[in-house]
């Protein structure tokens, strides 16, 4: 077997803040295929589409939970953090770009190979040059220079086992403060049970769970929990039909499914605020959301950095970036031929709220007491 | 007679909703909401309101005819919109009836005072325009809340205070 990527606790590091990355990543194309869909339209995808973004968001939790037990220290503000898109994810061999585009075929088809599982061929085919043309790549390795993945199942495959080594040679790997943990009365209802991490065992199984739940190595339709994996979930959008337990991969035989792929706004693919005309009032709505995005990501991190109970404020401002999103999606972009505008995820530098004060309290609005 | 325009009533709208045109674009109800004009007042009334609105922009935008969105004399324009809209016994009904129509998402029937002289048209009682106008309401943008039952800003959130525009507060203090 090829040589571990990971010998210390630093490595671990460095991988967990990734695979941070990696998971928040896959929401913002997530996101705007489900809100480019007309309310009320569509309800098959986008409660699929919906799904699948809430559990990426619970695994983010519990890759924070991992990295917070052995002593991490969470940081969504980080440059580089929130990709720019279209970035590049691992098909085996090959790439794909990840695009932030609408509910259309070829978002599905994107969606499909985020989630697709992918087992290397052999232990020592794991990691894959990375081709020099590439900067946005997500599941790069961060001790290995200018080597990724062959696939995200691969790369999580490698911190279940670097986790391993690294515990038995330091018994104090597991020392986070358990206060630091984001448990179930801070995370609910969200894509599945959150897992606190304590120890190895523990860890494992919170990555195991991400692994299995959508973006593992194959390991059929449905998981432990009789879950559909998020690839399949994905099939079904292409294939028409819903899939039931005893189905082969290839041919769901459950009810079938209604997608109008008219119903939909045609949000500019990957849009940039370049694309915005410039000085305009729908380019100032653009920016102004890349900074409650970029506030919300700053309450985020002070969630996973020792405050969990602060995640209830986050899921205000959540609701409040739906409705930003849904603005933006409504408005056609100037001198586009009919296209739709859209968020950017483009983080303005420095966007985080002060310490101890109201957060995401951006543009005019701010709060008032009577 | 040519169809009234949509741009023309967007800005229309802006004029009266002190909303900016992304914000009413936002809602995904521009279209609709200048079809249910129509179809509640008849294209001859929403011309002219169209008409009565274009005028007051020129008034205020002084003897150049300047054509921009802005600036106007708001001055000006405030009396204009007042002289040529609201204080008309035909256009100003038509106009407030848009006012509410942004603000609750609901078209309120006009008054019999006006049906009995203007004439009615099919769709002129009061109605929804559609299942989202409600909750796209700018009266709730506007009081920095969310509409009750709908756009749920998570668990909890009842506890926090209202945050409301800065441009609405008008100098009172938290």
């Amino acid at each position: 077997m090829i040589a571990s990527t990971i010998e210390n606790r630093d490595d671990l590091l460095s991988y967990l803040n990734a695979a941070m990355s990696l998971e928040h990543a896959t929401i913002p194309p997530y996101l705007t295929a489900y809100y480019s869909i007309h309310s009320s339209t569509n309800s098959d995808a986008a409660h699929i589409i919906r799904v699948t973004a809430v559990e990426e968001m619970l695994h983010l939790t519990l890759v924070a939970n991992v990295l917070n037990a052995i002593g991490g220290r969470p940081d969504l503000t980080r440059p580089g953090f929130v990709p720019s898109y279209p970035a590049y994810l691992p098909d085996g061999e090959d790439d794909f770009t990840v695009d932030l585009r609408p509910f259309t075929p070829e978002a599905v088809e994107t969606f499909c190979k985020i989630e697709r599982p992918g087992k290397a061929p052999t232990a020592d085919s794991r990691l894959v040059k990375t081709p020099d043309t590439r900067t946005h790549f997500l599941v790069s390795s961060p001790t290995a220079q200018e080597m990724r993945f062959y696939s995200i199942g691969e790369f999580y495959e490698e911190i279940i086992e670097g986790l391993e080594k690294v515990a038995a040679n330091d018994p104090g790997l597991f020392h986070g403060d358990p206060a630091r943990q984001v448990g179930p009365e801070y995370f609910y209802s969200g894509g599945g049970e959150v897992i606190v991490v304590s120890d190895l065992e523990s860890a494992q199984r919170a990555l195991r769970f991400i692994a299995g739940q959508g973006e593992g190595l194959d390991s059929g339709l449905y998981d432990a929990e009789g879950e559909l994996a998020h690839y399949y979930r994905f099939r079904q959008l292409q294939l028409g039909r819903y899939y039931q337990v005893g189905d082969h991969p290839g041919a769901p035989t459950g009810p079938p499914l209604s997608i109008t792929w008219d119903d939909v706004y045609q949000v500019k693919a990957s849009i940039r605020l370049a694309d915005y005309p410039a000085g305009s009032e729908l380019a100032r709505v653009a920016e102004d959301f890349n900074a409650d995005y970029g506030a919300f990501l700053a309450l985020l991190t002070k969630a996973f950095d020792g405050e969990p109970s602060v995640l209830q404020e986050g899921v205000c401002e959540m609701f409040r970036l739906r409705d930003g999103f849904n603005r933006l999606v409504c408005n056609p972009l100037p001198g586009s031929g009919g296209l739709h505008a859209g968020p950017t995820f483009e983080i303005p530098a420095g966007t985080g709220p002060e310490p101890q004060a109201a957060p995401a309290t951006v543009g005019t609005t701010r709060t008032v007491t009577t | 007679m040519t169809a009234p325009s949509f741009e023309r009533f967007l800005l229309l709208s802006v004029d009266l909703t002190a909303f900016e045109e992304t914000d009413l674009l936002g809602t995904g109800m521009a279209h609709k909401y200048l079809a249910k004009v129509r179809a509640a007042c008849g294209d001859e009334a929403v011309t002219a309101l169209l008409d009565a609105h274009r005028a007051a922009r020129a008034d205020a935008a002084g003897p150049a005819g300047n054509r921009a969105r802005t600036p106007l004399d708001r001055d000006v324009f405030d009396r204009a919109l007042r002289h040529r809209i609201f204080c008309d016994d035909r256009l100003g009904p038509v106009a407030r009836n848009v006012i509410k129509l942004w603000y609750a998402g609901m078209w309120y029937a006009l008054p019999p005072e006006w049906t009995d002289r203007y004439g009615t048209c099919t769709a002129a009682g009061t109605s929804t325009v559609t299942a989202a106008a409600y909750q796209e309401g700018l009266l709730w943008r506007a009081i920095g809340a969310n509409p009750p039952g709908a756009k749920a800003p998570g668990y909890g959130s009842w506890s926090k205070p209202p945050r409301i525009a800065e441009r609405y507060l008008k100098g009172a203090s938290r």
